[in-house]
C-alpha cells in the first residue's frame, strides 16, 4: 500500500476517533450527578424556576434530541451558551485555549529539545560523571511536583531577585494586542511567559531525557554504529546523524502522549502563576456544572491530543522508513 | 610485498578480576592481495585480533603491547583523527557478520555509500559518488536502481552484496570480513564467497576472513591462522592446514567438520570449552582439552616453531606429527573421561582454574 492510501486511511480513522471522542464526552456529561441548577438551590430557587431554567437550557428534551443538537452545534463550531456566564462559549474559551497552547507548547518544545540533546549525550558518554550527574538531576526534576517547582521559582526569581513578574500574562494596563503576533510576540508577554514555561519544561524534561538515554544505549550496541565508526566518520556524525537519529523514533510517540499530560498539568501551573488559560476555566466549569463550557474545554484539549497523535503517526512514516503502511 | 605486519600484539579487556587477554602475543603478516583466514571457536579472540587492526575496540579494551605496521604506518601510534582520515575505510574496511544490521536502517543504502565516499574524498560530487555506487552494485550483481532502497527492503544475500559494495567503495587495500556468510544459506553463501573473491582480485585487496567454518576458509583463503585462547596456535597455507596440520587443536577442529566426499566420516567434537582468559598463567592454553597434553604442556607456554614453508606451530609435541595425526582421527582419543583421567598432571592452581571453567558452563 502506498503512502497516499495510508494517509487517506489515517484521516478516516481520525474522523472516527473524533466521533467516538465527542460522543463519549456527551455521555459522560449527561451521566454526571447534579445539573446546572443544583448550585442555585441553596439560594432559594423555587422548583418552578428550576423547571423553567432546565427547559431554557434544553435539558428536558430526550437524550437523542440533545445529542443531535450537540453534534449539529459542534459541526458548525458553535459550543453554545455558557450556563453560568450567559455568553457564547466560543468567546470565553478560544482566547484562553490559545493562552494555554502557547504556554504548554513553549514548555514542551524546550523540554524535548533539552531532553533529547542531554539524553543523547548521556547515552554516548555512558558511565561518565556527566551521565551519573545527569540522571540524578533528571530524577530530581521528575520527582518535584509542579506546584512546588513553581513556588520555588517564584520565590527565587520574583520575590528575591525580582527579575520576573509574579503572575498573569501581561503587565496591568498593558496594551491588549489584537493579532496573534501582537498578543504573543511582545517582550512583555515573553517576560511573563518565562517562569511558567520553565516550570513546565522542568516537569516534562525527564521523560525525553531518560527515554533518549536508554534508546541510545540500545542503538549504540547495533552493528551499524560500529560500521559507521569503522568508516572513519567523525564521532559527531556518528552521534547525531546515526545514533541519535535512530534513537529519536520512540520519542515521537511519547511526545504525542506527553501533550495530553501537559494539557492536564497546565491546571496546576496556570493556578500557581495566575495564567489566564483554559485549565483553570475547565476546573471551574466542571464545579459549576457548566456543561457547554466544560465540554468545549474537554473537547479542545482532547482534540489536541488526537491531532498530536495523528501528526506523530505521519511523522513516523517520514522518520522511519521501516514503517509498513498496513 | 608485506602490507600488514602484526608483531607480538596484545589486546586486553579490563574486567573486574583482571585483564582478559583476548589477543595475547599474536604475530601475523599479510601480503598485498592475499587472503588469510582466522579460524577458531567463538571467544577465541579472532575478532578482537582483527578489530585491533583498525583499533575498533570497546572502551574497556586496550592494545597493551606489540605493533601493527600497515603499509609503513604504525597504527598503534596514530591519533584518532589520523586513524579516521588515513586508515579507516580508505585503506582498511570491513564486512560485518550480519549485513542487514550493518546499515543504518533510516537511510537508503545509496545515501550511506555516498556518505562514506564523500567523507573521504573531498572533491567527489554527490552525483559522482552515487554513480560509483551504482557501478559497484552492477559489479556485484545487484540492480543499480536498488541503490535507493532502504536496507530492510533487501533480502539477506542482497544486503550482504550491498555491504560488500560499501566495503569496496574506496578500493581499500585490506578488507576485514567477520564471518561474512554465516547468516546466509549455503547456496547463497557460495555465490557471495565467489563474488568477494572476484572483486578482491580485481582490486588486488588483501583480506582477513574471520570464521569458525573450516569449509569457508579452505575455499577462499591462501593461508589460515588457527586461533585458540587469544593466540595463533598454527599458521600455514590453506592446503597444509587442511591436509597436514600439526597442532592438536587444528586436528580436532578438522574432525568436527563434515567432509562431503567421505561418506563414512564420523564427526568428532572437541570436549570441554574455550579457556578462561583472565590471567591464564603459564602453560599451553589448549592443554586442559588436549588428549596429548604432557607435563611440559601444563608448565611451559609453547612458542611458535617453524616447520618449513611458513608453517608455524605452537605445540611442544608438534614433532610427533605422525603419531598425533593417527591418534587424532580416532573417536576414543577425544573422549571426555580420558581428559579427566590425566588431570593430576597440572599444578593445584591450574586444577582450581580448570574446575572454575567447568562450573562456568
Amino acid at each position: 500500500m502506498g503512502l497516499r492510501a495510508y494517509v487517506v486511511r489515517r484521516c478516516l480513522q481520525l474522523v472516527v476517533t473524533f466521533w467516538a471522542f465527542f460522543t463519549l464526552l456527551f455521555v459522560l456529561f449527561r451521566m454526571m450527578p447534579g445539573d446546572p441548577t443544583s448550585m442555585f438551590i441553596m439560594d432559594g430557587m423555587t422548583p418552578e424556576q428550576r423547571e423553567q431554567r432546565i427547559a431554557e437550557l434544553g435539558l428536558n428534551e430526550p437524550l437523542h434530541v440533545q445529542y443531535i443538537e450537540y453534534v449539529r452545534q459542534l459541526l458548525t463550531g458553535d459550543f453554545g451558551q455558557s450556563f453560568i456566564y450567559n455568553d457564547p462559549v466560543t468567546s470565553i474559551i478560544v482566547v484562553r485555549f490559545m493562552n494555554t497552547i502557547v504556554l504548554m507548547a513553549t514548555a514542551l518544545i524546550f523540554a524535548y529539545i533539552i531532553g533529547i540533546t542531554f539524553g543523547a549525550l548521556m547515552g554516548w558518554w555512558r558511565d561518565s560523571r556527566f551521565e551519573r550527574g545527569g540522571i540524578i538531576v533528571t530524577l530530581v526534576a521528575r520527582s518535584s511536583p509542579e506546584f512546588w517547582v513553581g513556588i520555588v521559582l517564584l520565590s527565587v526569581f520574583v520575590f528575591w531577585l525580582g527579575w520576573f513578574p509574579s503572575s498573569g500574562m501581561r503587565t496591568t494596563g498593558g496594551e491588549l494586542g489584537g493579532g496573534f503576533v501582537a498578543r504573543y510576540g511582545s517582550l512583555d508577554f515573553l517576560h511573563h511567559l518565562f517562569l511558567p514555561a520553565l516550570t513546565g519544561a522542568i516537569a516534562y524534561l525527564a521523560t525525553p531525557t531518560l527515554l533518549m538515554r536508554s534508546t541510545m544505549l540500545d542503538v549504540l550496541n547495533a552493528d551499524f554504529i560500529e560500521i559507521k565508526k569503522a568508516e572513519g566518520l567523525p564521532e559527531r556524525t556518528v552521534l547525531y546523524k546515526h545514533a541519535a537519529r535512530n534513537s529519536i523514533l520512540p520519542i515521537v510517540t511519547v511526545a504525542a502522549i506527553a501533550t495530553g499530560t501537559a494539557m492536564g498539568g497546565s491546571v496546576v501551573i496556570e493556578t500557581v502563576f495566575n495564567w489566564p488559560g483554559m485549565g483553570r476555566e475547565m476546573v471551574s466549569a466542571v464545579n459549576n456544572n457548566d456543561y457547554p463550557l466544560a465540554m468545549a474545554a474537554f473537547f479542545l484539549m482532547g482534540s489536541v491530543v488526537i491531532i498530536m497523535n495523528f501528526v506523530a503517526d505521519l511523522a513516523y512514516v517520514y522518520l522511519d522508513p521501516r514503517v509498513e503502511y498496513e | 610485498m608485506t602490507l600488514l605486519d602484526i608483531d607480538g600484539l596484545k589486546t586486553y579487556y579490563g574486567a573486574d578480576d583482571g585483564w582478559v587477554r583476548a589477543t595475547d602475543d599474536a604475530s601475523l603478516s599479510i601480503e598485498r592481495g592475499e587472503t588469510v583466514g582466522l579460524v577458531g571457536e567463538s571467544g577465541s579472540g579472532k575478532t578482537t585480533l582483527a578489530k585491533s587492526i583498525i583499533r575498533l575496540l570497546p572502551d574497556n579494551a586496550e592494545i597493551v603491547d606489540g605493533s601493527i605496521e600497515f603499509d609503513g604506518t604504525e597504527i598503534t601510534e596514530l591519533s584518532d583523527k589520523e586513524l579516521r582520515r588515513q586508515i579507516r575505510w580508505s585503506e582498511i574496511s570491513m564486512i560485518p557478520q550480519n549485513a542487514m544490521n550493518g546499515f543504518d536502517p533510516v537511510y537508503t543504502v545509496g545515501d550511506q555509500i555516498v556518505e562514506v565516499i564523500r567523507h573521504h574524498e573531498d572533491d567527489t560530487s554527490k552525483a559522482e559518488a552515487r554513480e560509483r555506487g551504482r557501478e559497484l552494485f552492477d559489479d556485484l550483481g545487484i540492480d543499480p536502481d536498488r541503490i535507493d532502497d532502504y536496507p530492510h527492503q533487501f533480502s539477506g544475500g542482497m544486503a550482504q552484496r550491498a555491504m560488500i559494495a560499501l566495503a569496496l567503495a574506496l578500493s581499500p587495500s585490506l578488507v576485514l570480513a567477520d564471518e561474512p556468510t554465516t547468516a546466509l544459506d549455503v547456496v547463497i553463501q557460495d555465490r557471495i564467497l565467489e563474488t568477494i573473491k572476484e572483486m578482491q582480485e580485481e582490486l588486488n585487496s588483501a583480506m582477513i576472513m574471520i570464521t569458525h567454518d573450516m569449509s569457508v576458509v579452505s575455499e577462499t583463503c591462501d593461508r589460515i591462522a588457527v586461533v585458540y585462547g587469544g593466540r595463533i596456535v598454527e599458521l600455514a597455507d590453506a592446503e597444509t592446514i587442511i591436509t597436514n596440520p600439526r597442532h592438536p587443536y587444528t586436528l580436532g577442529l578438522r574432525n568436527a567438520f563434515p567432509d562431503i566426499s567421505d561418506d563414512d566420516q564420523e564427526l568428532i567434537s572437541i570436549p570441554g570449552s574455550p579457556p578462561e582468559l583472565v590471567d591464564p598463567g603459564e602453560g599451553c592454553r589448549f592443554a586442559p582439552r588436549c588428549p596429548f597434553a604432557e607435563e611440559e604442556c601444563w608448565e611451559v607456554t609453547p612458542q611458535p616453531e617453524s616447520y618449513g614453508d611458513g608453517h608455524q606451530v605452537e605445540c611442544h609435541r608438534a614433532d610427533e606429527i605422525e603419531h598425533l595425526q593417527a591418534e587424532a582421527g580416532k573417536k576414543e582419543t577425544w573422549r571426555e573421561q580420558d581428559l579427566g583421567d590425566r588431570e593430576p598432571v597440572g599444578t593445584a592452581d591450574e586444577q582450581a582454574a580448570e574446575a572454575e571453567v567447568r562450573l562456568d558452563d
